[in-house]
């Protein structure tokens, strides 16, 4: 289903305003200056691309520069989408729709706890299978709660459809001795639709469980502020939790005044990078592409071949 | 060559047969059939649950299967019909008076 395999896969995750979306334009703009075909992609619902880049991203990639590519994700339209063929199929299938009322109960549906974290991963999965001549992909993601959501939801939806499906083999295993001696000879061997379908939901979080773990790089976004560091930290341990690792940690606006000194202290082992403030608004192509030059070397450990060196610190 | 039993008498054992036949399958898989419906309502209440206000599965898991749900949710509208005594429910399928 998810055909970007070759595309090297970044998120920047991070407490809201620490600057996730600078960053990853930034990161953008480096890697599409070094020849790589980059999209970068706003997962979070209150997008900024469009106003730092000052265009008018749609939700299709939209070029911006040489290499470069802009998408905004909207979570709403796709939940929206979602429902509407759910809503579609049970019509299709139901004899007795109208008697179960289904009709208010999906009314309702669309604020159930759930929807906005599985509604970024179908669009999550759409950019891969749309995206098969990127070399870069960038995921400006949403702030800590619904980012920790979006990378849980595989694992906690495997452990219910593993029970699932264990209880429903159970049940067709009963249905079949029932068969079997009210038909005698004549056994009628009809497909579980139900089992099928939990098979293929397990194939396809399995899919998507294996591409966040192993195939993609997080990098943690943070300012030099105890408040910033400390739910920093806390994503770290979150995340590592759900077995995904941090590939980097990006401290932003580094050298504020009052700014904590030195590499925080969870970060060690971890590839750290360190932004300094800008002294001018980092907002329109040339102002950031201008301080990405600047800072090239630190933000070179976004896209750089593995195994390169570099001046990037490491703690 | 003739036949030993009349045709009429013959007609009437196998129609016999094949009801004793019947009655036999059904009470031999009464308690399974129980059975099976049993954990079909176990099911429908897991997946289906927030229609009836419980705590459920990741939203996805209800929605991706309810449109294959449409018996399950039967079984459940069912049930409500003999909550208020499922012993009697019980007694009838194990045949206790």
């Amino acid at each position: 289903m998810a055909s970007g395999m070759g595309s090297r896969i970044n998120f920047f995750v991070g407490k809201g305003g620490v600057g996730k979306s600078t960053v990853s334009a930034l990161a953008a703009i480096c890697a599409a200056g070094a020849g790589k075909r980059t999209l970068l992609v706003s997962m979070d619902p209150a997008h900024n691309q469009g106003d730092i880049f000052c265009v008018a991203p749609g939700n299709t990639q939209r070029k911006v520069s040489r290499n470069l590519y802009l998408q905004e994700i909207d979570t709403d339209q796709w939940q929206k989408r979602y429902l509407e063929e759910i809503h579609s199929h049970i019509r299709k299938t139901y004899l007795y729709e109208t008697a179960f009322n289904l009709q208010d109960h999906f009314n309702v549906l669309r604020f159930s706890p759930g929807l906005e974290e599985y509604a970024m991963a179908m669009a999550f999965e759409h950019v891969l299978e749309n995206s098969s001549g990127m070399d870069m992909i960038m995921f400006d993601m949403a702030p800590t709660a619904l980012s920790l959501r979006f990378f849980a939801l595989p694992g906690i939806t495997l452990a219910w459809l593993e029970q699932l499906l264990k209880l429903r083999r159970l049940i067709c295993d009963k249905k079949k001795i029932v068969s079997r001696i009210k038909l005698g000879k004549r056994e009628y061997e009809t497909k579980d639709r139900v089992s099928e379908k939990l098979e293929s939901l397990i194939e396809r979080h399995t899919r998507l469980q294996e591409r966040l773990a192993k195939g993609c790089a997080v990098n943690l976004v943070m300012n030099p502020d105890p408040l910033s560091l400390a739910e920093t930290e806390r994503i770290y341990k979150r995340l590592a939790d759900i077995g995904i690792g941090v590939s980097c940690v990006v401290i932003n606006k580094a050298g504020t005044k009052g700014a904590a000194p030195g590499i925080p202290a969870f970060a060690k082992g971890l590839k750290v990078t360190s932004l300094p403030v800008s002294g001018t608004p980092l907002i329109g192509m040339n102002a950031l592409t201008s301080y990405a030059g600047d800072q090239a070397e630190a933000l070179r450990v976004f896209y750089q071949d593995k195994d390169r060196g570099g001046t990037t610190m490491r703690a | 060559m003739k036949r030993i039993i009349p045709g009429k008498i013959f007609k009437a054992l196998a129609r016999a047969w094949r009801v004793t036949d019947q009655v036999a399958r059904d009470r031999a898989t009464g308690a399974v059939e129980y059975e099976a419906e049993e954990r079909e309502n176990i099911f429908s209440i897991l997946v289906l649950g927030i229609f009836i206000g419980i705590p459920a599965p990741p939203v996805q898991v209800t929605l991706e299967l309810l449109p294959y749900m449409e018996h399950e949710l039967q079984i459940m509208t069912k049930k409500i019909t003999t909550a208020h005594d499922p012993l009697a429910d019980l007694f009838s399928v194990l045949d206790i008076d």
